[in-house]
């Protein structure tokens, strides 16, 4: 092991970590979730009474949990790509099941959530502010699956010994994704849960 | 290997421990922003804190987490930019409703 490998900064200076493309990727999805946040805002704007007497029937508290759960899991992706850069693939493959646990949390509590929607009959169509709080969490709720699913395929490859201290470039790629799922929903929860 | 326990030591000193300390603050800041929901409080003031506490936590993730503070100034611009036209947005289309 060379004394370089252990840097800390393993990828190449002033660029982020992992590979460039999710970068492009991420901020394609920012640009896109950033429209949908917008449009939302200025949808509530002209309709304020609407979207706060809608949203006091909101579970804020599985929205918070949801978001401690989120945080927490990213910072358990933080754990592992610390451990794969000092070359400890079992202490990674291990952060990253737990992250990955986690990601099922948070899945579960929104299907709860979305569940006593739907058997109180509320739908897409029951207003403007239900059209929009559930296509953005369920847009949300797509990109944990496929967060969890890459998280998943690097954690198989890091348990098949695929990553070492010199060469992790697949975790910080996975890691990269995972934080902009989490980022996206420290913006949605108080700007669908909170702000009134 | 005197290098080698040097490096990890660094590591230790310069990514996860301000990790933790950023992880910790954002349940902090959760929590805030969970209290002015639970009191269901409202109002220009406390909305521009609300924001202001979203675009903290925003810059704690993709600064310290996703690693952008060690990267050139353009990809901290492209971040931080989203997160004040996302946030300044959200602003605007609050005040827009208050008339």
């Amino acid at each position: 092991m060379s004394t370089q490998t252990l840097t800390l900064d393993s990828h190449k200076a002033g660029t982020p970590p992992g590979d460039l493309a999710i970068w492009f990727f991420i901020f394609a999805e920012l640009l896109a979730f950033g429209i949908f946040f917008l449009s939302y805002a200025f949808a509530r704007a002209h309709n304020v009474e609407l979207f706060n007497e809608s949203q006091q029937h909101l579970n804020r508290e599985s929205g918070a949990i949801n978001t401690v759960v989120l945080i927490t899991s990213s910072y358990f992706v933080v754990r592992a790509v610390a451990a794969i850069r000092e070359g400890l693939s079992r202490r990674c493959v291990h952060w990253l099941g737990a992250a990955i646990g986690l990601g099922g949390v948070f899945l579960v509590i929104k299907l709860f959530e979305f569940h006593a929607k739907f058997s109180a009959g509320i739908s897409l169509s029951t207003n403007t502010f239900y059209m929009f709080y559930l296509s953005l969490t369920i847009f949300h709720f797509m990109h944990v699956i496929l967060g969890m699913v890459i998280l998943a395929a690097v954690m198989l490859k890091a348990r098949r010994g695929g990553y070492s201290a010199e060469h992790h470039t697949g975790v910080e790629t996975g890691a990269s994704y995972w934080h902009m799922v989490d980022l996206l929903w420290i913006i949605l929860f108080p700007l669908v849960y909170v702000i009134r | 290997m005197e290098n080698i326990m040097h490096n990890i030591e660094n590591q230790r000193s310069q990514f996860i421990r301000p990790c933790t300390r950023v992880w910790l603050a954002l349940l902090v800041l959760t929590g805030i922003t969970y209290s002015i929901g639970r009191m269901e409080l409202g109002g220009t003031q406390i909305v521009m804190l609300v924001l202001i506490i979203t675009f903290i936590k925003g810059e704690m993730v993709a600064g310290f987490f996703m690693g952008l503070r060690k990267t050139s100034l353009l990809w901290r611009a492209i971040m931080a930019s989203w997160l004040l036209i996302v946030g300044g947005g959200i602003a605007i289309a609050y005040l827009v409703g208050l008339k």
